[in-house]
Formats: structure tokens, sequence, C-alpha cells
């Protein structure tokens, strides 16, 4: 086995590698994927349907007792952090493609939103999206199923922001809101980031890698930690270097392609450890850009409570957490910075009952205020932009191994002055929706908090100012691609997973494209 | 301008923020005492187990206190939903929260003593209040509290913890009704 040459050797099985590797074993490659983390099993190894009360310490641990899986530090696992994500799946815009033509700062990308569209088309099909076709330029539609109803709090937020001219639409979700032929419809349990044990919503393992092992092309090897990928004296990965996360005993695999798709900053890392005399500042780096460009999403956060709601009888508004979303409209007013933001909100989960630590006061008033609350209570999550600067980048940590003794993924980030600029109106626009609906704000994040990882081996034309080609190719390694968030020239503010898929798409048919041709 | 370099532990924030506890921003990673490995399986402890960390009279005295920040109603207090041994369990594993523990109720005593020539646990809930108010407003306030508000502040996140986390807390009091099977999900049909 050790000796099989692949046609493609994929780092990772999230939603660049899970979606990669299933449509390149479709097109009829020899695919293997090597995955750090365990194989899971979705339907009896999350802890999906547990409350607090069930365990001692009140806090739920992500796998049951005695299944392997996801160690929270990295998202180690089949189906990477497809199986805990909250699904939301926006398109990109051309303004989110084109960011500098539009306001003159940050990056283009080298490919335009007509390049994507057929790709998220494909995508959208196959994961099920469900949304509502609302027709607005910056927000694209796509293939959707039906939209699943407000909440009476959402209602509440749309008629606020609506009196501030914002329009407020249904959430866009990779969750299916109709059965189809092998998954069943959201029954609405509201557990979405503790693992989906029905597939309702979309994990890169269940809908896009599993089915695909039926080609009998498609070799998945979980527990097989990379740390080295090696290249000839041609510049041309040789042999992807791994480890057995149990036994720790070594192996190496062959591709005539090697796709890296580890989740931003840990495909940063494993380039960076990937050192060589023909590289000796990291795989792919001959431009010193790798890990440079570092652009996370930027978040403030509010918890509230709608006055309108307190005091009201608890219902069952769990729903699959968020079901509308504000998408962003400040790009098109006048503003003194670049770039924009949209607003997550109520995606919280009512058994998260954190806020009655801060509610005033002890005794039968502040048992019964805290009861009345609860069912007004709502977070709001606005994300915004943010440009790169030199002083955001990913390196390694050599001072402070992991449990296998690599060096740890660092992530710097600091906001310029527009960025800063952004984030004090993201919040100022927030009070404003916020109090045009009636909410009182009961806490307000002191400081911006990073979310979504985006960047670090940017895609551009220029090799000496980027990582990888239009084709997600690296410049310096014609047999090196990386597929996930961290070739985003810019972030966009909308949430990136479906951009990460749609790009997984596009490259594996270039991928496909070159075999055939039998260019690699 | 402040510079956000991450150190391991903003890593892990950073991480934790993108997978489950997306949901609850500003509690994160602390939003319920996080459990240490060996605690995550355990079943339930019995109330008044061999394995507790503070004394019978700490615990009693505890147990109080909590009762006084949730009282029984129509619902249990927070004794009946098992907040003590909650807490118990928690305070075991930092020593600085035992420190402020142990200085917390030595102060309760000397108050009571100063008071009425008494301990804390012999004085009318009447009185226990009227020690306890001004600590949970100092506690409210916020900043740069006193040692003895600290403890308060403490004990009434512990608490706040402990008992809406609990079936009682949650389900009884709250009538939280998540974590059910729909069929569909129903739109809002109120004047809003």
């Amino acid at each position: 086995m050790a000796n099989k040459l692949y046609d493609v050797v994929v780092i990772g099985s999230g939603a660049g590698g899970g979606t990669l590797s299933a449509r390149l074993a479709g097109l009829g490659a020899e695919v293997l994927v090597l995955e750090g983390g365990p194989k899971v099993d979705t339907r009896t190894d999350f802890n999906t349907h547990a409350l607090p009360h069930e365990f001692p310490s009140r806090h739920i641990p992500i796998m049951k007792p005695g299944k392997p899986g996801f160690d929270g530090e990295r998202s180690r696992g089949i189906g990477g952090k497809t199986m805990l994500w909250n699904a939301v799946a926006l398109r990109f815009s051309q303004r989110d493609f084109k960011g500098r033509q539009h306001d003159g700062a940050g990056e283009d990308w080298p490919i335009d939103y007509a390049d994507m569209a057929p790709y998220y088309d494909q995508i959208e099909r196959e994961v099920g999206v469900c949304g509502n076709y609302d027709h607005l330029e910056d927000l694209p539609d796509g293939v959707f199923l039906p939209p699943i109803p407000m909440k009476c709090s959402d209602v509440l937020i749309k008629k606020g922001a609506e009196k501030l001219g914002i329009p407020v639409i249904h959430v866009r979700k990779a969750t299916l809101s109709k059965a189809t032929r092998t998954r069943p419809a959201c029954h609405f349990c509201g557990n979405c980031m503790a693992g989906c044990d029905v597939v309702a919503k979309y994990n890169s393992a269940d809908v896009h890698m599993f089915p695909a092992l039926k080609t009998g092309k498609l070799t998945l090897r979980p527990n097989s930690i990379v740390h080295e990928i090696a290249v000839s004296d041609e510049a041309r990965v040789s042999e992807v270097r791994y480890f057995d996360r149990e036994t720790r005993a070594e192996a190496v695999a062959r591709g005539r392609i090697t796709v890296v798709s580890c989740a931003c900053a840990q495909s940063v890392a494993l380039l960076m450890m990937s050192k060589s005399s023909r590289f000796p500042a990291g795989l792919s780096n001959s431009s010193g850009e790798l890990g440079k460009n570092f652009i996370p999403h930027i978040n403030a956060g509010f918890e509230v409570f709608l006055e309108d709601l307190v005091g009201n009888p608890q219902g069952n508004d769990e729903g699959f957490l968020d079901h509308a979303y504000i998408p962003s409209f400040m790009h098109k007013q006048e503003r003194d910075y670049p770039r924009s933001f949209g607003i997550q909100f109520n995606y919280q989960n009512h058994r998260a009952v954190g806020w009655a630590r801060s509610i005033k006061g002890m005794g039968r008033a502040y048992k019964d205020e805290v009861k009345a609350k609860f069912p007004a209570y709502l977070t709001f999550s606005p994300y915004q932009e943010m440009l790169p600067n030199r002083d955001s980048f990913i390196d390694l940590d050599y001072d402070d191994p992991d449990a296998y003794g690599l060096p740890r993924a660092r992530r710097h980030w600091k906001l310029s002055d527009a960025d800063w600029k952004l984030h004090r109106d993201m919040k100022r626009k927030c009070a404003d929706i916020l109090l045009a609906s009636k909410a009182k704000i009961h806490s307000v994040s002191a400081d911006p908090s990073t979310n979504h990882e985006i960047g670090g081996c940017r895609m551009g034309a220029d090799p000496r100012t980027s990582v990888v080609d239009a084709f997600c190719r690296s410049h310096d390694v014609p047999n090196l691609y990386v597929v996930d968030a961290s070739v985003f020239p810019s972030a966009s503010e909308k949430n990136p997973t479906l951009t990460i898929m749609a790009l997984a798409a596009r490259t594996a048919d270039h991928i496909g494209d070159r075999l055939k041709k039998g260019e690699v | 301008m402040a510079t956000y370099s991450s150190d391991r532990r903003s890593v892990l924030k950073i991480m934790g923020a993108i997978g489950a506890t997306c949901a609850y921003p500003y509690a994160g990673d602390e939003l319920f005492a996080q459990a240490a490995p060996e605690h995550q399986h355990l079943h339930a402890a019995a109330p008044h187990d061999a394995t507790r960390f503070l004394t019978e009279v700490d615990f009693q005295t505890i147990s109080r206190i909590a009762d006084l920040i949730i009282p029984e109603t129509n619902t249990p207090a927070a004794s009946g939903a098992g907040v003590p041994a909650y807490i118990d369990m928690v305070i075991a594993r930092d020593t600085e929260q035992q420190q402020l523990v142990a200085d917390g109720l030595r102060w309760l005593d000397a108050e009571a003593g100063r008071q009425a020539g008494t301990k804390f646990m012999d004085l009318s809930e009447h009185v226990q209040i009227g020690i306890l108010e001004p600590l949970c407003e100092a506690a409210d306030a916020g900043d740069s509290l006193a040692r003895n508000a600290r403890f308060f502040a403490l004990i009434k996140k512990l608490t706040a913890d402990g008992y809406y986390t609990s079936k009682t807390g949650l389900i009884d009091e709250l009538g939280y009704q998540g974590n059910a099977v729909l069929s569909n999900f129903p739109a809002c049909v109120h004047e809003h």
C-alpha cells in the first residue's frame, strides 16, 4: 500500500477536502484522503441530545463516552469542522470578489462571481440549502429549498430593522427543510452545533465522502497526522509523510497531485513545517507571503432581552438556531471605512442560561426576573471583514509543541484604523437596530474577537505577492494545491464555507482535467 | 491600539468559537465550569457523599446562601436542585476559590458575631439576608470588589450556573422545551 501511487492525495476531510475528494473520485481519479482525526459515526458518537444536568460538571462533552473524536483545539475527525458548524451557507457576490475595485482597499480575487456561480449551483444542489429568493444584488440567490419560518423574536427584530430601512431575510443554511432520498428534514431540536445525528445538516463525511466510497476510487485513512510534504529537486511533491495518531508509526503516501485542505491556520502550519533546502522558509513560500494576510472575521456581540417577550409563556423556540440574517447594508452607504459587516443573530441555544449570573439581586425577585427574561433572551453577533495588514499573520510556535511534538500554529491579528472605524460603526448600527426593536441590551462585547479563520495562502495572479494561483495551485510547486479559506485574498463579511465548497468543486474539475490530459 | 497576539489560550478560544461553543458568544468557554476530563463521564454524585470537599458545616452554610439567592417558590430552592454539591465540585478544583470561600465564610461568622454575638447560621433568615444584600449589591455593581463581595459574587455565579443547568432549574422553573423533535417549525402568528 505504501508504494501505491494515487492520482491525488488530499490532506484533510472538511468542507474543502471532503468536497474535493468526493468529486475527484466521481471523475474517476484514484484519491487518498489523509485525515488527522478518527472516523466518527454521526448517528451514534456525538452527545447530540444531551442536556447539561446529565453531567456533574454541567458541561456537555462533544463526544459520547469512549467515542473517539473532536478534541476541541483542532477539528480533527472525519468531516472536520462541518461536523460541528452552524451551516450558514451564503454566496459571495461580485463585490466580495472585487473589493478593491469597489472601495479601493484590500485585494481583489483573480476570479469573478461568474467563475464561481456554476459551482455554487452544483454545491447547493448536492448539499441542500434552504433559503428565500430575496433578489439582493450583494447576496446572490442560489438553488434553494423552502425557507424555515422566522421565530417570533426574529419578526420583532425584522420590524425594528425595517424602521431603519435595513432588510432582514431568512437565513440560508445547508440544512434540509425537505427530506431528500437519503437524508431526513431537520427536526428542530436546536442541537446543530453538537453534531447533527440525522444528517439533516450537511457534513462532508456523510454527504460527500461516504457516498463516494461506492466509486471504489476513494480511500479514507483516518488517524493519519501529516507532518511533512517532501519535494524533489524539481520542486514537485515527492511524498507526504504522516504518522498514525494512535501508534505513532511513520508512513508515507504518494500522489501525482497533493492537496492541502487542513483548515486555514493548520494548512499554513503544515506548509511552514515542510522546510527543505529548496524551500527553507516553508513549502510554496518563495514569495515570503505564506502565513501573511491573515484576515479572520472580526466579531462584536450583544446579549439582549426583547421587551415584547419578557414574561411570555415559554415555548419551544430552538428551531435550527438562527432563522434570520441581516445582510450587509453599509457597503451601499456613505461611510469613512472600506468593506462592511453582516449580522447573525438569535443563534443561542436556550439551554445556556449563563446570563442569569449577571441579573442583579437575590431572592425571589431575582428568580422571578430570570424566569421572566428567559423567553426574551437572544444574542446578536455582527461579523466584519478585516483588511490584510503586516501585523496580522500566522506563524509556528516551536516552544509550545502539541501532544505529538509538532509546532502549533500561532495566530496574530491587529485591527488597522480603518478596521476599528468599521468595528465601532458596526456596534453603533447594531445598537440602533436593537433600540428600534425594543430590545434591552444586557451586555456588549468590550473587545473585538475573531471567528472564521481566513487567509495565509493568498490566491493571486502574481507569484511575488501570492502563494497559489486562480485554481488554488501553488505558484512554486506545480503538483501542489491548497483548498480552504486560507487562499481567500479578501474575506467578505459572509460566512466562508459555501465558497470553500464551491472552490473545492472548481479545483477538483481543474485537477480532473489535468489528469485526463496527462499533464501530471 | 491593542495588539492581539495569540497565545495558546486564545487559539483555543478561536477554535472554540468556530466549534461547539459558537452559540454562546460571551460566556464561551466559561459558561459552565469546564470539565476536567475525570469529571466528564461520572454519573450524578449522590448528595452527602464521601467525596465532598467542603466540611459539613461549610457545606450547610453554602447551602443556606445558595437558597437565599434562589429560594423555594413553586419550584424548589437551589439546594433542592443539587446546587451545593455542584458548588462543592467546582471549588474542589480551584485553590484560589477555596481560599476565597474560606475567607468569606469566616467573614460571615465574624460579621454575625459583631452584630449578634453568634454564628451566621444561627441568625434568623431576615438578618442573614441583611448581611448578604450589601455584598450582593457590591457584587452586581462590579469593579474592584472587596474580598467579601468577591466571595458572594463567586457563590452567586455558581448558584446561577448550577441551578439553571439543573433539570429543576432549566425545565421545571424556566420551562425549557427545546431538544424536542418537531415535524414543522411553527411560524409566528402573534400580533407583534
